[in-house]
This record gives structure tokens, C-alpha cells and sequence, in this order.
């Protein structure tokens, strides 16, 4: 094959993409992953390691981070480019709906019936390749500075390579197999890097909880796509929910059923080319009116569930996988805990690439759970009812929490559960496009506070560290500074980390008096950060502004708009779902708006509350230069993301940013047929956004910002809100639920009754007594065996030894004896002869 | 004359008596003794039984110098061993001499 | 293909005894020669095995490289062996694991050369197993394999050892002996141990009819029954279905290393591939009879569906209630095979309603979740050898296998860690790896078939998850216990070694199947009337 054609073959592409930051996993953990040990006692850990007392502990080599740091990075950058070529070609197309890349290879076969997968790039797929490669990269070059000195490095880029490469390839998959392949081993992923300091109890507890939180999600996910696999005998994303049904009436015969011909006849072998199915299905598509096997399931009674549709059952099935990657409640649990993973592993997971792919996959699959539906026109189903109520709640659920957080990353985990809460409400309610907007734009500030949260704790650390320095030795602090940030390694973390319940043997530097109760996380220890840390506040300023929909001139406006002003549209026709949408959206909204102003105000202004904040700083060199430059870049999206959706017929921004169509819109919106128009303008939802919005960060700045926290003083939400804020503090004991109802219950279950009881107890306690009665048998029968047949085998001879015995003292060697017996028995012969010989009896 | 019973109670009286000596004795020399007592009684039979049953044939007085002799010989060996015992045991109570006693 | 003078199964069941016979006379001091010699014949055997799987073509299906011959003319039992696809995917499992089990047996210090021996020997009766075509031939390896098992684990099994085997040894054989009635019915029946002959013969066994309806005095279908039954609980000891599992966790937890790994890896297949190759082609009409378990109708399809998905259910839970490492991997194997039975009550049910009715309803169906009961037991037979291997290569290094014990070990064994977490995933069946593949297949194929059943077991795939990450957990995550500071715990090079197989397989069967899949889904696809 001539691989010049095929590298510029637009359905080969997409194959390419995941393959970087995978071929980059493979080559980092096979080959270039090389620890020496160093004693824990050495300048690696900062003079002492406190998990490993007295021993040597491996640490990446300086060569093989150098190799594994630039593996990953090529890795990335490869699919990048990659990316954002396929991205280019494919927005230069007029149709792309309807010319979909798309290429495909046999997986397996089970009976007459084979599997393909193969990768896909339609209208749906491009906004997520555009963001997730260069969030990933920008990611990648933060986390080179902000692991800079991690004894496992390596491990560590080829982990976030896997995700990466994971993501990526659940964005190209053309089926939801291999969506589900990507979804699991970011799963896994995610398990391994939030578990990364694997010492800390805290992490690898956190870790569990997210697999095990998303595995429940999981579990029912794969019996949705086995259901939907029955029932429709495939899972290619275009053959459910685009492509006709086999079968399917087309008025229009031509071009669409011939498409199906080609499709049905499969080629064999290996890449099925690119279909254009648009080329011969336009009119298929456009002027008829097709059933899709989506509509089919429809139109199918569920299994098991009476007055249910397949179509429902199977979204429900489906959601709630989503519902657990995307942390929606009741599933939520899990997110904030992931934050004991390193912060680029935060980014990774709350921005660019987990939740972002429970989204995604609704996205993805929506004709599916609109089927039968109509939510513009006020018919729900049941996949989207739930979607509009959880979502919803989960907004301003989510949001209450975030305002009482005192932990800088605990508040922006509870952001993005809420704003999660915003796109699956809007899917809901039928607002796909809106959805993925927020999304994206979602992705870039999200990942860009998130990556300047970790720059605020390792400048949190560096100021600790000069702290410790400066108080305990004059002498080595010009030493310590001259080291930049080199000397406080991650696993300060461990050391200082208020939330680690077991609490290591801290710090055996001699700074008990600052060490064990210092959180460099805590915003409460911060303030007046600003001043140390200009940049990073700038562009944590813009990332908050666009996370609280600052109007007009943030992205996180235009997408918020978007979602209200199509749960507006709704509303006016009297939807209920939609209005309930709304208000709980705008109620979210404000609190978002006001969180975030009290996260800026009580981290970066004021003046400093603590030693550590006033010398809070990233340093210089390398690691300060790779821990900002992504910052910068993702600033710029966070404002620009915006434009590219804005409504055509917005006063005087749609005129400048939309002089023909929405673009955004015009893009995503053209995955489905359904989905022709943007709701029209209308200028009371815009008014709402201005209002939740301004009146959010208002409320904050006369909070946190006019009259800035100083130290020592308690929070004045604290008297506010009263009883409620202990409740929200403690995220309203959900934890402390689960592990009643759930975790400890099943411990239990497991332990007691599954082992225990049924298998010691009752199985084996029924093999043993069969075994025993079994040998109450084989007694028996040997105490038989004694008496019986040893009884007469060996009594005979026995009797013969008794019987020679008693006659022995017969033997006595006396000769009167002898003579007696003689005599006796002449007279009893003598008797017993005259008796029968009649003597006697003649005698007389 | 004497009806042939009284012969034959004496007789009897006199086996009986040997008997109970034989059995009843622990000195060997009373034992030998009621042994000949024995004998003289079975002779006394013998010679009543001859005289009175069939005293044409001489086999009664025959049987009767028969066991003379063998009386006088048996008392005479058995007089030597119960002397040699005493010689060897300065015992003649039979219950001493159990060496062959199983 | 024939092999000196021999056909080419017969040859590997030969030449694994003959090596067995082999290393027998090998003096026992001679360790060295012992374990080189084990390994390379097992090597050369296991290279027959794979020569053999992929000599298999799967667009002729059916039973190739048939051999028979005269043997025990007396019972009407001849020496037939034959494979198809599932036989074949069973072949190569053995012939893989086998040189691995040698490997892993290095650390054997005890009686080299009979230990060796016994492996091989055990081989042998697998691979007579697997290829037999006549139900004398196939009782008599079946039978074999526990003898060598037996004296592997009494003689060198952990601290507990005399009671697991014992338990083992007569667990299997009282199962069996309901089997050897029912292989003599069969016998007498149909005057012929011949499978091929008993299946395409209908007259013979399946549709068996006497002109009074009665057999040996008793209604025939009393008797199909009875036959049924002693099949049915002789192998399902031998899977093992819930509840006839307890001999499984003893017999693993205190066997060696390479005892655990045959056992979890090849011997429970034995059931489940007898069930595959005789019960459910022998007694279609049986599998879906009503019957009437207190007061409920059901069919011993049914039944044995709602075993299989207890198996799974409380597998994971009990897995999840240990403390054991070796127990753990050993329930996680009751949880396993759950699935391959869950996988097999579809079959037998729609391959038993198409016997009787005709009806082709469902075959697609029964088809995937046949090729994923398959398909799971060769997954399973990786990763549960994989997990044995681990486990007990930690265990060799701490000896002691109580999970509480550990805790970060990761820090000292990197290399050990890394594997660890693949193989646990592989079992867990993460989406990529190999255990994916069967169990959506069989999740497939059964969701329609028993759907309620099927969403049940989703709980027990969850808590799959649970004592997965408990084991990851306990082992390498957490605070390093200090007691293991001074010990050596980094994975060896042999042990590496025999990993390295396996998970290449795990990792190519998880991406792309059909190297294997196909082969087991023409065999699969002929058995429901497909071609």
C-alpha cells in the first residue's frame, strides 16, 4: 500500500492519532523506565523520605527522564498535529455530516456475524479533537515542571500517555466498543494516577473509590451496549443511529439503499475505506426520511420492563454510565477525592479527559435516547427525563458544596461536577449542541484553573520550604533558593497533608511548629498571592471569570448562554422539564459566579495570612517556565473558545464573531438531522446570564474582595449560612452514606455471609458432615468387622489358647489328682454303663 | 455258707478304703500301701468270684498268684523310689515331687 | 499429520507420558538435568500443541486430524481422537501453560525429577482429554489428570496440604463415579463410546426409544435422566459451579505454584469442555425437560444458568471476603467460571430447543455466548495462571501469604508491580485485555437468553472490581511494611519469563480476538447447524 496515500487519506488518519501517546506508553514503560536506588536518606527526598525509613528506594534516573519525558512529548505532540490536521480537513468540508472519515477493520467474528472497529471523525468527533490533544499537551508541559522531581517520573508521563492516547481513541471510535475500551482504561488510569503517591492511605482510598465508584457505572453501561449489541446486531455509532435500518422503507432508494448494500457486504479483510455514505445517501438523508435502528428500538418494548421502550432502556443503561464518569449525582463521590492525585492528573481528569468522556458518549449516542422523542417539542423519554432532573441537581447540588470548600481544588472539583450538571441537563432537554459547546469551552478554562491551582500549591510549598529554611538555617538559605523549586519534591505532599488521617511520622526536619498542621491546599493559609505569583493570578483571574460566565467577553458566557437560553426556549412553550432546567441553571450559575470570586478573592487578594503565602512563589528556570506557559496558552482559549459559537443574531457580537451562522452550531449541529436551526434569539434568557452572573461576582467581591480575610478570621459564610454550612462543608455526608449503606454493608456480606457462612458454613459444613457420617459408617462397619469375622477368624484359635489354659491346671502333676479323675470317671463310665445297659434298673 | 455278696461287700470295703488312701494320703509309703490294700481287694474278688462261679477252672487262683507277684514287685520298686526320693528331698509327701509338673 | 509413525494427537498424549516416564528415571540428585530436561520437552510438546491449533482449519470445521483404532474391542470402546475448534483452543491452552508451570517449578528443591514427572503426566492426561472422541478414552484421561494432581499437591503443597487434597481428590471422584454409571448406560444403550457416532446416530442414545417405553425396567427418559445427572454433577464439581466450589479454594490455595497454575488454568476447563463435548450434544432433550425444583418448573438449563450466575455473585463476594492472596485468586476463579457456565446453560438451552422444536430462534445468540464460554475458558486459563503465578511468586519471597501482611510493595518491586496490576486487569476484564472479549460475549449472548439473570450478574462483575483493587490494594499500595525491608521481592528473571508469554497473549487476545475466535467460532457456529 502506498503509504504516502494513506497518510493523506482522511479515513486512515484518525487510526493515527491514538497511536502516539499509546506507542509513547509502551516505549516509557518497556524500555525507559530505569530507577536507581537511592538511599532515603539522600538530597532526593529533601534529606529524609518519611515513608522509607533506613532504606533504598528506587528514583528515576536522570537519563531515562530526560528519554521518557521526551517519548511522552513527542507522543503528544505527534497526535496533536494529527489532530488538528484532521481537524482542518474536516472543517473544510461543506458536508461533513454527511461525508463522515470513517475506515474500519474485522475484529472478530462470532457465528455469520462480524465485528468491526474502525475510527470515526464526524461533526461530534472535531470540537473534542481540537481541545483534548492540546489540553493533554498543555498538560504534559505543565506536568514536566510540576513533577519535575518525582522519584517515578517515568511512570508517571507513561501513565498520562495512556490516558491521553485512552481519550483519544474514545473520541475516534466509530463504535461504542471501542468507546467503551477507551472509557475503561482511562478508568484504569485514573485509578493509577490518582493512587500515584501510593504511600498515602488518603490516595490509594481515593483511588479505589473512583474505580469502584465508575465500575458501578460500568457495569450496567456494558449491559446497555450488550443490549443494545442484541438487539441490533451492532454497535457502529452510524449504523444505529444515522444510517438507515436495514430494511427500512427509503422513498429515496437510490443513494441510500446502496449505501447500505456496501455496508451490509462488509469488505472483508482489512481497511474498509472511507464510505461517503453523503455521496450516494444525500438524498437519502435530506429528502427522506429513513427509519434508523435507533427509531426502531423505539418503537421495540424493553426486556424486563414492562411499558418501556429498548431504545429507553437501553439509554437509561447507558446514562448512568455516563452518570458515574461524569460524576453526576448519586455517583459523584468519587470526583473530589481525585484530587489526591498529582494536579496535572486533576487537569487530566476533570478537564480534558475522564468526565469530559461521560459527556461525550451521550453526545455521541443522543438520536439514541431522543429516539422517540421529541424534547424541542416537549416529548421527553425517559433517558433524557432523567438527564434534564440529574443533571439539574446535580448543578446546584454540586454548587452549594463548592461555596463552603476551603480546599483550593476541592472547590474546583465541585465546579465541575456542577458544570458536568450543566451539559447533562442540557442534554435533557435536547440541547446537544449547546452541550458540547459547554464542553469544550468548559474543558479549557477547567484545565487551565486547574493547572493554576497547582501552580498556587507548589508555590504554597516553595514558600513553606523557604520558611522552614529561613527560620531554622540562615546559612542554607541562600542554598535552598538557589535551587528554585528543585528541593520541595511532590512528596511534600504527603508530608504536610492535613486530610492524611494516618498521619506519617512527619517531617523530622525539626519544624514541629509549622509542619504537621500546615495544608498548602487550605485557602484559608493563602491570600495576597498576587503579588508573588502575578501570572499565575492573571490567568487564574481569566479562568474564573470564564468559569463564572463573566458576559460577553469569556468563553464560559457563551456557552452557559447557550445552555439557558435553550432551556428559555423551552420553557416559553410550557415545558416543564425545561423551566425546571432553567431555574435551577440560574440558580447554579450565581453560585457559581459567587464561589469563584470567593476562591480568587480569598487565594490571591488581600494580604498574606500566613509565613507560607508571603513567600509563595514558583521560582525560576525550567520548572517555572513549563508550569506557566500552558497556563498562558489555555488563558487565551478560555476567552476566545466562546466566539466561535456565538449566536448569528446575538446584537452586535453575533455580527461581528457569526456574520452568516453560528459556527459552532452549523458544525456540531449538522451530526444530526434533527437538529437544523438554533433557537432564535431571545434577549431575556441573555438578561438572566448578565444578572447570575454579575450579581455572583458582586456578591463576592463584597465578600471576599472589598474586605479581604485576615488571618485568623473565620470565614464569614460560616455565620451566614449557620447549621447549614457544617452539612455542606461535609459534602451532605454523602461519604459518610455510602459507607454505611454500601461499602461497610458489603465488607460484611463478603466476609460473613458469602465466605463464612455459605461456603465454611453451610457447603462445607454439609461436605463435612457427609464426610462424617461417612466415617460414623466406616466405624460401624470396622467395629462389625471386629466382632464378625475377626470375631470368628481369631476366636477359634483363641478359644483353643483359653481352653489349653484351663485344661493346663488339670495338668497339676499330682498323681492323686490324676488317680481321682480315674477313678471319678471309672465311676461315671461305670454308671452311665450300668444305666444303659439296664443294670441298675434289673438289680433290684 | 457264705453267700458270695459278703465276699464281694468286704472286697469292696477294702478297694474302697485302698482307694481313699491312694487318694486321699500324702506320705508315699501310706499310698503304696493302700495300693496293696487295693490289690488284696481285687484278689479277694478274684478268688470269691472262682469259688463260686466257676470253681472247675483254675484261671481265678491264677490271676490271684499273678497279682501277688506283681504286688511284691511293685512294692518292692515303688518302696526303692520313695527311699531314693527321700534320699535326694528328706520328703516323701507326694505334693514335693512335681518335677514333672507342667 | 503424522508424527513418527504416529498421528499427531496421539502423539502428544505419547510423548507427554513417555516424558513423564522420562524424567521418572532421572536420579533424583541430579536437579539440574530434571528441570532442563522437563523444560525442553515441554517446550517441544507445547510447540506440537500450537503446530496442531494452527494447523486446525477453520473453513473446513468440524472434527479434524481424526484417528481411530482398535482398542478394548471387548466394551465396544475404540481409540478415537479428533479436535475441532474448541478442542484445539484447549490443546494449545495446555501446551502453552505446561512449559510455564516447568519454569515456575525451578524454585522446587524437593524430588525435581518427580515433580517434573507429575506435570508432564498431567499433561498426557489433558491432552488425551481434550482430543478423545470416545467416552471410554475421554473417562479414562479425565481420570488420569487427578493422579498426578493429587501427589503434586500432597507431596508439595502448603502447610494444609493433606486435607486440600484429600477434599480434592475425593470431590472429583465421587463426581466421576456417577459419570462412569452414566458412560456405561450410554454404553450399554447404544453399543458404542464412539461421540461422533452417538451424536450423528440419533437412534442410538438421543432419540432413544423402546417399543414399551421402558429401559432396563425403567422409563427411558428416567434413565436419560439419571445419565444426565451424573454427567452433570461430575463436571460441574469439576468447573466448578456453585455450590460444588469448595474443594477449589483448598485445593489451589495449597497447591505449588505450578500446581495452582495447571489446576486454575487447564483442570477446571476439563469440566467445562465436558460439558461442551458430551453433555450438551448427549442430552439436548434433557437440558430443557421441565422439571420441578420445590414446586417451581424450570429446565436444568435454567438451573444451571442460575448456579452459574450464583458461582459469579458469590464467587466475587467470597474473593472479596479474603485475606488469603491464593484464596483470593482461587474464588476469583469460581467467579470466572461462572461465566463460562452462564455462557454454557445458554447453549445448552437453545442447542436443547433447537434439538426439539427445530427452532433456530435465538441460535445467534447462544452462538456468542458459546464463543464466549469458550473463549473464557482460554482467558480465564491465562489470567488465573498468570494471577497464581504472582501470587505465588510473592508468596516464594514472603512466605506468607496473608494479605495483611503486605502493603507497599511496590516501592521494592517495581517490575513486579507493573505486572501485577496488568494481569489483575486482565482478570478483572479491563477492556483491552483478553477477559473483555469473553465476557461481553457471554454477557451478550445470555442477556436475551436470560436476561434477568444476566443483569443479576452484573453485581458480581462489580465486585470483580472490588477484590481486584483489594488485592492491588494490599500488595503494593499503602504504607511499606517495614518487616520486608531487607527482603528481596523484585519479580525473578525465570518468573519473568513465564509471565511474559502469557501476558503477551492477554494484551493480543484483548486487541484483537479473532486469532483465536475464529477458530473457536466455526466449530461453535457448526455445532448450532451454521457452517
Amino acid at each position: 500500500m502506498d503509504l504516502n496515500a494513506l497518510i493523506n487519506d482522511p479515513n486512515f488518519l484518525p487510526w493515527l492519532i491514538p497511536v502516539g501517546p499509546l506507542l509513547a506508553f509502551l516505549i516509557i514503560t518497556l524500555l525507559t523506565n530505569r530507577s536507581k536506588l537511592i538511599p532515603a536518606t539522600s538530597e532526593e527526598y529533601g534529606g529524609h523520605h518519611p515513608d522509607y525509613d533506613g532504606m533504598s528506594v528506587p528514583v528515576v534516573t536522570t537519563r531515562s527522564r530526560i528519554v521518557s519525558i521526551t517519548v511522552g512529548l513527542s507522543g503528544i505532540i505527534a497526535a496533536w498535529l494529527i489532530s488538528w490536521q484532521v481537524v482542518a480537513r474536516a472543517t473544510s468540508l461543506a458536508h461533513l455530516g454527511e461525508e463522515v472519515f470513517h475506515s474500519a477493520v474485522v475484529w472478530m467474528n462470532t457465528g455469520v456475524s462480524t465485528f468491526n472497529m474502525g475510527v470515526l471523525v464526524d461533526p461530534l468527533t472535531v470540537p473534542l479533537l481540537f481541545m483534548v490533544p492540546f489540553a493533554c499537551l498543555m498538560i504534559f508541559i505543565y506536568s514536566i515542571g510540576y513533577m519535575a522531581h518525582d522519584p517515578r517520573q517515568s511512570r508517571f508521563f507513561s501513565l498520562i500517555a495512556l490516558f491521553a492516547g485512552a481519550m483519544l481513541t474514545l473520541v475516534v471510535a466509530d463504535n461504542l466498543l471501542l468507546l467503551f475500551v477507551g472509557w475503561e482504561i482511562m478508568g484504569l488510569c485514573s485509578f493509577m494516577l490518582i493512587g500515584f503517591w501510593f504511600e498515602k492511605p488518603s490516595a490509594y482510598k481515593a483511588a479505589i473509590k473512583a474505580f469502584t465508584t465508575t465500575r458501578v457505572a460500568d457495569v450496567i453501561m456494558l449491559l446497555g451496549i450488550a443490549y443494545l449489541y442484541a438487539s441490533t446486531g451492532t454497535l457502529s455509532f452510524r449504523e444505529i443511529m444515522y444510517n438507515p435500518a436495514p430494511g427500512a422503507e427509503i422513498v429515496a432508494v437510490e443513494g441510500g439503499s446502496e449505501a447500505i448494500v456496501s455496508e451490509a457486504e462488509g469488505e472483508e479483510g482489512a481497511i474498509v475505506e472511507g464510505e461517503h455514505e453523503g455521496e450516494e445517501g444525500e438524498e437519502g438523508y435530506s429528502s427522506v426520511h429513513a427509519e434508523t435502528l435507533a427509531e426502531r428500538l423505539a418503537n421495540t418494548p424493553a426486556l424486563l420492563i414492562p411499558g418501556m421502550s429498548a431504545a429507553s432502556l437501553i439509554g437509561i443503561f447507558l446514562i448512568i454510565g455516563t452518570i458515574g464518569k461524569s460524576a453526576q449525582f448519586p455517583l459523584h463521590v468519587w470526583l473530589p477525592d481525585a484530587m489526591e492525585g498529582p494536579t496535572p492528573v486533576s487537569a487530566m481528569i476533570h478537564a480534558a479527559a475522564m468526565v469530559s468522556a461521560g459527556v461525550y458518549a451521550v453526545i455521541r449516542m443522543y438520536p439514541l435516547f431522543a429516539a422517540g422523542g421529541d424534547p424541542h417539542h416537549g416529548i421527553f423519554t425517559p433517558p433524557l427525563l432523567v438527564m434534564a432532573v440529574v443533571g439539574a441537581f446535580t448543578a446546584i447540588f454540586a454548587a452549594t458544596i463548592a461555596v463552603t470548600q476551603n480546599d483550593v481544588k476541592k472547590v474546583l472539583a465541585y465546579s465541575t461536577i456542577s458544570q458536568l450538571g450543566f451539559m447533562v441537563a442540557a442534554l435533557g432537554i435536547g440541547g446537544f449542541v449547546a452541550a458540547a459547546f459547554h464542553l469544550i469551552t468548559h474543558a479549557f478554562f477547567k484545565a487551565l484553573l486547574f493547572m493554576a491551582s497547582g501552580a498556587v500549591i507548589h508555590g504554597m510549598e516553595h514558600g513553606e520550604h523557604h520558611v522552614h529554611a529561613h527560620g531554622h538555617d540562615e546559612a542554607e538559605e541562600h542554598s535552598h533558593d538557589s535551587h528554585g523549586a528543585t528541593v520541595v519534591t511532590s512528596h511534600a505532599h504527603d508530608a504536610h497533608d492535613a486530610h492524611d488521617e494516618h498521619g506519617h511520622a512527619h517531617d523530622d526536619h525539626g519544624h514541629e511548629e509549622h509542619a504537621p498542621h500546615f495544608d498548602p491546599q487550605d485557602m484559608r493559609n493563602m491570600g495576597g498571592l498576587r503579588k508573588t505569583m502575578p501570572v499565575t493570578f492573571i490567568t487564574f483571574l481569566i479562568g474564573g471569570l470564564s468559569l463564572a460566565g463573566f458576559p460577553l467577553i469569556t468563553a464560559g458566557f457563551w456557552s452557559k448562554d447557550e445552555i439557558l437560553a435553550e432551556a428559555w426556549a423551552g420553557t416559553t412553550h410550557g415545558y416543564g422539564p425545561h423551566a425546571l432546567v432553567f431555574v435551577l441553571l440560574a440558580i447554579a450559575a450565581f453560585l457559581t459566579a459567587f464561589y469563584t470570586m470567593r476562591q480568587i478573592g480569598m487565594t490571591f487578594w488581600g494580604e498574606a495570612r500566613t509565613e507560607e503565602a508571603k513567600h509563595a512563589n514558583l521560582g525560576r528556570g525550567i520548572v517555572s517556565f513549563t508550569m506557566t506557559l500552558p497556563l498562558v496558552l489555555l488563558s487565551f482559549f478560555a476567552i476566545t473558545a466562546g466566539f466561535v459559537g456565538v449566536p448569528s443574531d446575538f446584537p452586535l457580537f453575533g455580527a461581528i464573531f457569526s456574520p452568516e451562522y453560528n459556527a459552532f452550531h452549523h458544525l456540531v449541529g449538522a451530526a444530526l438531522i434533527a437538529e437544523s436551526s438554533a433557537v432564535p434569539f431571545n434577549i431575556f434568557p441573555v438578561l438572566v446570564s448578565f444578572a447570575v452572573a454579575l450579581g455572583g461576582i458582586g456578591l463576592g467581591y463584597l465578600m471576599y474582595w472589598r474586605k479581604p480575610l485576615q488571618a485568623g478570621e473565620v470565614d464569614p459564610l460560616v455565620s451566614i449560612l449557620g447549621p447549614v454550612y457544617p452539612v455542606l462543608q461535609n459534602k451532605y455526608y454523602f461519604d459518610e452514606l455510602y459507607t454505611a449503606l454500601f461499602v461497610k454493608p458489603s465488607q460484611w456480606f463478603a466476609k460473613n455471609v458469602a465466605y463464612e457462612f455459605i461456603d465454611r458454613g453451610v457447603i462445607d459444613g454439609f461436605l463435612h458432615l457427609l464426610a462424617r457420617v461417612f466415617t460414623w459408617i466406616g466405624d460401624f462397619l470396622k467395629v462389625m468387622n471386629l466382632w464378625l469375622i475377626d470375631g470368628v477368624g481369631d476366636g477359634i484359635p483363641e478359644l483353643m489358647a483359653k481352653s489349653g489354659i484351663s485344661f493346663r491346671r488339670l495338668q497339676s502333676g499330682r498323681v492323686q489328682t490324676y488317680m481321682l479323675l480315674l477313678a471319678i470317671a471309672a465311676l461315671v463310665i461305670a454308671l452311665v454303663f450300668a444305666l444303659s445297659t439296664g443294670v441298675l434298673q434289673a438289680a433290684p | 455258707m457264705v453267700p458270695l455278696w459278703m465276699y464281694l461287700l468286704v472286697a469292696a470295703a477294702m478297694f474302697s478304703i485302698g482307694v481313699y488312701g491312694v487318694l486321699a494320703r500324702r506320705n508315699a509309703v501310706a499310698i503304696l500301701m493302700s495300693v496293696e490294700l487295693m490289690l488284696s481287694a481285687v484278689n479277694i474278688n478274684l478268688i470269691a468270684f472262682w469259688r463260686y462261679m466257676a470253681p472247675e477252672n483254675m484261671a481265678g487262683q491264677a490271676f490271684a498268684a499273678f497279682v501277688f507277684v506283681v504286688a511284691a514287685a511293685e512294692a518292692a520298686v515303688g518302696l526303692a523310689i520313695i527311699i531314693s526320693i527321700y534320699r535326694s528331698r528328706r520328703s516323701v509327701v507326694v505334693e514335693d515331687v512335681n518335677l514333672l509338673k507342667g | 499429520m503424522n508424527i513418527f509413525g504416529f498421528d499427531v494427537l496421539s502423539f502428544l498424549v505419547f510423548a507427554s507420558a513417555l516424558a513423564a516416564l522420562l524424567l521418572v528415571f532421572v536420579p533424583s540428585e541430579q536437579k539440574a538435568i530434571a528441570r532442563i530436561l522437563a523444560l525442553g520437552l515441554s517446550v517441544a510438546i507445547g510447540g506440537v500443541a500450537a503446530a496442531v491449533f494452527f494447523a486446525y482449519n477453520t473453513t473446513a470445521a468440524g472434527q479434524q486430524m481424526t484417528f481411530q483404532t482398535e482398542w478394548f474391542g471387548l466394551l465396544g470402546a475404540s481409540w478415537h481422537v479428533g479436535i475441532d475448534g474448541i478442542s484445539a483452543s484447549m490443546v494449545l491452552l495446555t501446551g502453552i501453560l505446561t512449559p510455564l508451570a516447568v519454569l515456575v517449578s525451578w524454585e522446587i528443591e524437593d524430588r525435581v525429577n518427580m515433580h517434573m514427572a507429575l506435570i508432564l503426566f498431567f499433561e498426557a492426561g489433558l491432552f488425551g482429554t481434550f482430543v478423545a472422541q470416545d467416552l471410554m478414552v475421554f473417562f479414562l484421561f479425565y481420570e488420569l489428570t487427578l493422579v498426578p494432581m493429587f501427589f503434586i499437591i500432597n507431596q508439595w503443597g502448603g502447610p494444609n496440604r493433606k486435607y486440600a487434597s484429600t477434599k480434592f481428590f475425593l470431590y472429583s471422584l465421587g463426581g466421576s463415579l456417577g459419570m462412569l454409571l452414566a458412560i456405561q448406560l450410554i454404553g450399554i444403550t447404544a453399543g458404542t463410546f464412539d461421540i461422533p457416532t452417538l451424536i450423528t446416530q440419533t437412534d442410538l442414545w438421543l432419540n432413544l426409544s423402546r417399543p414399551d417405553g421402558l429401559f432396563l425396567g425403567i422409563p427411558v427418559n428416567t434413565v436419560k435422566g439419571l445419565a444426565f445427572l451424573g454427567f452433570f454433577v461430575a463436571f460441574c464439581i469439576k468447573v466448578p459451579v456453585w455450590p460444588f466450589h469448595t474443594w477449589l479454594p483448598d485445593a489451589h490455595s495449597e497447591a505449588p505454584t505450578a500446581g495452582s497454575m495447571l489446576l486454575a488454568g487447564v483442570m477446571l476447563k476439563l469440566g467445562a469442555y465436558g460439558f461442551l463435548r458430551i453433555v450438551i450434544p448427549l442430552f439436548p432433550d434433557v437440558w430443557v425437560a421441565d422439571i420441578s425444583i420445590l414446586g417451581l418448573t424450570t429446565n436444568f438449563a435454567t438451573f444451571f444458568a442460575i448456579l452459574a450466575v450464583l458461582g459469579i455473585v458469590l464467587g466475587a463476594f467470597a474473593a472479596f471476603g479474603q485475606t488469603d492472596i491464593k484464596r483470593l485468586v482461587a474464588y476469583s476463579s469460581v467467579n470466572h467460571m461462572g461465566f463460562v457456565a452462564l455462557g454454557l446453560a445458554v447453549t445448552a438451552r437453545i442447542y436443547g430447543e433447537q434439538f426439539v422444536t427445530g427452532s433456530t430462534e435465538l441460535a445467534q445468540d447462544a452462538i456468542i455466548a458459546t464463543n464466549g464460554a469458550v473463549l473464557q475458558m482460554f482467558n480465564h486459563g491465562l489470567s488465573s495462571a498468570g494471577m497464581f503465578l504472582l501470587a505465588g511468586a510473592i508468596y516464594h519471597k514472603t512466605h506468607t501469604r496473608d494479605m495483611t501482611q503486605y502493603g507497599g510493595l511496590w516501592v521494592k518491586a517495581p517490575i513486579y508491580g507493573g505486572i501485577f496490576i496488568f494481569t489483575s486487569m486482565a482478570s478483572l476484564g479491563l477492556p483491552g485485555l483478553n477477559g473483555f472479549v469473553s465476557e461481553f460475549l457471554v454477557v451478550r449472548g445470555s442477556f436475551t437468553v436470560y436476561t434477568l439473570l444476566t443483569v443479576i450478574s452484573m453485581i458480581g462483575l462489580l465486585f470483580t472490581g472490588g477484590y481486584i483493587l483489594k488485592g492491588i490494594r494490599s500488595v503494593l499500595h499503602g504504607p511499606f511494611n517495614m518487616h520486608w525491608r531487607d527482603y528481596k521481592l523484585e519479580i525473578d528473571m525465570r518468573e519473568f519469563i513465564a509471565m511474559a508469554p502469557l501476558m503477551v497473549l492477554m494484551l493480543i487476545t484483548g486487541l484483537a480476538p479473532n486469532w483465536i475466535l475464529s477458530v473457536i467460532n466455526a466449530s461453535v457456529t457448526q455445532l448450532f447447524g451454521g457452517s
